[in-house]
């Protein structure tokens, strides 16, 4: 396959920041996260990120248009969603994965999301294959491969001194022979390093089907007793995709609309126009968080809406595990 | 993971928090059977070895679900505000920094202090997961930075106590029971002098190095309200950053509207907050959120004379209370 040297990577990266914006793995004011590349860029390939690439796609913060009204003037500018091409770099298959499901709500069943489908399209996916998988990794059992996935627009394989670099489609060859033309580019006949051992052991098998059995169980009073109802888990997820249209106001008569994240873990979430909430103690809107990605999401699109990248474990303040939620529905007694 | 995963991880452990694990699930499992509780916040064994979580457990069996180690860090006492309104008697263990938090949220008339059974657990100072390297294997790691600047190891205020500890609001005592002589021997307390370092080090900034600090934080925080919502002085029914109708604030995750949502957390905490670090330790992007209390707590021993907070049950916060000699510096 074709590689270039590790220490290439900086040359890789230059030549492809000049084709579009690139978003790469770095560390930012001691976080590691998906940043646009630039000079002085921390670029941090060996570990998963603290947050989800989800944020090129879907920002926190969007505008969506300016609007000014007095009286019965009203106007209204709507802002270009489109945002040039991007070159997403390094995302590991579990968020190559949380991307997919992304497309799913974005994208289908009837209703286009406007300001994702512009980035998605103009968007070059870059994955890497992973060798050792974090403590808090699990994507295996989630039907993820972590070694590849056939959905990227190129792949990158660790081989060793070199990263080899396949591509699978239109997009993936129009980046891989832009390499190829800054020279950057050999034949390599190493294979790619194997994944390591998984610490973190699951096993997912029928846990959609378990669930349908268990709405009432207590086992979500228990889950909650300890959860915060903070949104730390949905905000670093690469899948979690909820978002509330607010105003951000400049006085009385104008503003910007903006569409900022949201999550079912918030009580004001699920709060109607009247002041009735469906979802009114946490034990609810747990309940809904873990529903949502095992059971309703595999319902509806045929996937779980977990992709085992294991960020919410490693930052959620109570250690409220997804696969300590998933080992106990399945231990779980269903009466009748 | 499956409770038995659990007790191999935990069985794994092996060492001197034993006895205390056992002492907690003895009184766990009395309190429990006769009824005086109706339900028990403590900490159990995670799945790896380096995690101690919460628990809530409401049956005497449950009991030996129960563990104690240097990784129980959780302060535990913020998620009894799911009680507030319930007229159940809860119990709760609490370490030297968390039964602050009892103090706290009796005395902001948060919590019947009738309704709690607080349960003084002697601490070896708490281990900082960060540091671990290699998460297959037990390792010695360092203290958390608030137990090296820890100054109540020993709880301020119990109804039980287990290994020997003792209640003090003293400051500074020494720590006290079972685990005494490991919380010393790894240093607990023993930079309780630098806990205002960082925030000297940040007014040493020329005013543009120090904006420029704070708009880097500002930047990171995604609003996730983990700090808000895991602290015991953050108790208020309705907050401020739950709603944006009002239109004092919005849901925009800038630096400005960031900016805004830590100083006025910071703000709503001051002479309130126990110093339990428990923000700053859950905050996934790693602001600094300690140096903004810090500086608070150091104006107001400047301005009030010393203070601190959730230690003395009948004493009044110096922000809540009024003396016709306070000073009145903006006035
Ligand atoms: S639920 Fe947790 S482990 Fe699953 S994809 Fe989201 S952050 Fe990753
Ligand atoms: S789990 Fe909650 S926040 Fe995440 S997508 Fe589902 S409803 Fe939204
Ligand atoms: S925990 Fe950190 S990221 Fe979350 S709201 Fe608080 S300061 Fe912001
Ligand atoms: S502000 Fe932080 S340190 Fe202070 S009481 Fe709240 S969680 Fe504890």
């Amino acid at each position: 396959m074709k590689a270039f040297p590790k220490d290439k990577l900086t040359a890789v990266l230059d030549t492809l920041a000049k084709q579009a914006t690139l978003w790469v793995p770095a560390i930012v004011a001691g976080v590691s996260r998906f940043a646009p590349y630039g000079p002085g860029r921390e670029v941090q390939l060996g570990a998963n990120t603290v947050m989800s690439p989800k944020e090129a796609l879907f920002p926190a913060t969007e505008k969506i248009y300016e609007y000014s009204a007095y009286g019965i003037d009203g106007e209204f500018t709507p802002v270009d969603p489109s945002v040039g091409p991007q070159i997403l770099f390094g995302l590991r298959s579990c968020d190559m994965q949380g991307i997919l499901c992304l497309d799913d709500v974005f994208l289908t069943r009837g209703y286009v999301d406007d300001y994702y489908a512009k980035k998605r399209e103009e968007a070059t996916l870059v994955t890497l294959g992973c060798v050792t998988p974090g403590p808090d990794c699990f994507c295996y059992a989630m039907g993820v491969n972590p070694a590849e996935h056939a959905a990227s627009d190129a792949q990158l394989f660790d081989l060793g001194d070199a990263y080899g670099i396949v591509a699978r489609t239109a997009k993936g060859e129009a980046l891989v022979s832009a390499l190829e033309t800054a020279g950057l580019l050999s034949e390599s006949d190493k294979a790619p390093l194997p994944t390591g051992d998984f610490v973190l052991k699951v096993d997912a098998e029928g846990i959609t089907e378990k669930l349908q059995h268990m709405f009432d169980h207590p086992l979500w009073d228990a889950f909650s007793r300890k959860c915060l109802n903070c949104g730390a888990c949905a905000y670093i997820c690469p899948t979690c995709h909820c978002f509330d249209i607010s105003d951000k106001k400049r006085n009385a008569h104008c503003g910007i609309k903006i569409k900022c994240w949201d999550t079912c873990m918030y009580s004001e979430y699920a709060l109607m126009a009247g002041g009735h909430n469906p979802r009114p103690s946490k034990k609810e809107r747990v309940r809904q968080r873990f529903m949502h990605k095992l059971r309703y999401f595999p319902e509806r699109y045929g996937k779980l809406q977990c992709t085992g990248c294991g960020r919410c474990i490693a930052k959620c303040p109570v250690n409220l595990e997804i696969t300590d939620v998933i080992q106990q529905v399945r231990e779980a007694k269903i009466d009748g | 993971m499956s409770d038995n995963m659990r007790n191999n991880v935990r069985d794994n452990m092996g060492h001197m928090n034993n006895q205390l694990t056992q002492e907690m699930r003895d009184l766990a499992r009395e309190l429990l059977a006769s009824g005086e509780v109706k339900g028990l916040f403590g900490w159990t064994k995670g799945s790896r070895w380096y995690l101690t979580p919460p628990v809530f457990i409401t049956k005497p069996e449950e009991a030996d679900r129960l563990c104690y180690d240097e990784f129980a860090v959780n302060n535990l006492t913020g998620l009894l505000l799911d009680f507030r309104d319930s007229q159940d008697k809860i119990a709760v263990f609490v370490k030297g920094c968390d039964s602050r938090g009892i103090v706290r949220l009796v005395q902001d008339n948060q919590l019947k202090r009738e309704n709690i059974v607080v349960i003084g657990v002697p601490c070896p100072g708490m281990g900082d997961k960060g540091a671990v390297t290699d998460h297959r294997q037990a390792q010695e790691l360092p203290l958390l930075a608030k137990c090296l600047e820890c100054r109540y190891p020993n709880p301020v205020l119990a109804d039980r106590t287990i290994g020997a500890v003792t209640v003090t609001t003293e400051p500074s005592a020494a720590p006290s029971g079972a685990t005494a002589e490991a919380a010393k021997g790894r240093g607990v307390g023993s930079k309780e002098a630098d806990r205002f370092a960082q925030v000297e080090a940040i007014e040493k900034m020329s005013p543009d190095e120090r904006y420029a600090f704070w708009q880097a934080q500002n930047k990171k925080c995604i609003r996730c309200y983990a700090c808000r919502n895991i602290c015991p002085a953050c108790n208020c029914r309705e907050c401020i950053f739950d709603s944006d109708k009002k239109n004092w604030v919005n849901k925009a995750a800038t630096p400005t509207d960031n900016a805004f949502f830590g100083i006025t957390r910071a703000m709503h905490v001051a002479g309130r907050c126990v110093e339990c670090g428990e923000c700053e330790r859950v905050c996934p992007m790693d602001i600094p959120i300690m140096a903004m209390n810090r500086k608070l707590i150091g104006d107001l021993n400047e301005l009030f004379g010393p203070y601190d907070a959730g230690v003395k049950a009948d004493e009044k916060p110096p922000l809540g209370a009024f003396k016709l000699d306070d000073p009145e510096e903006f006035m």
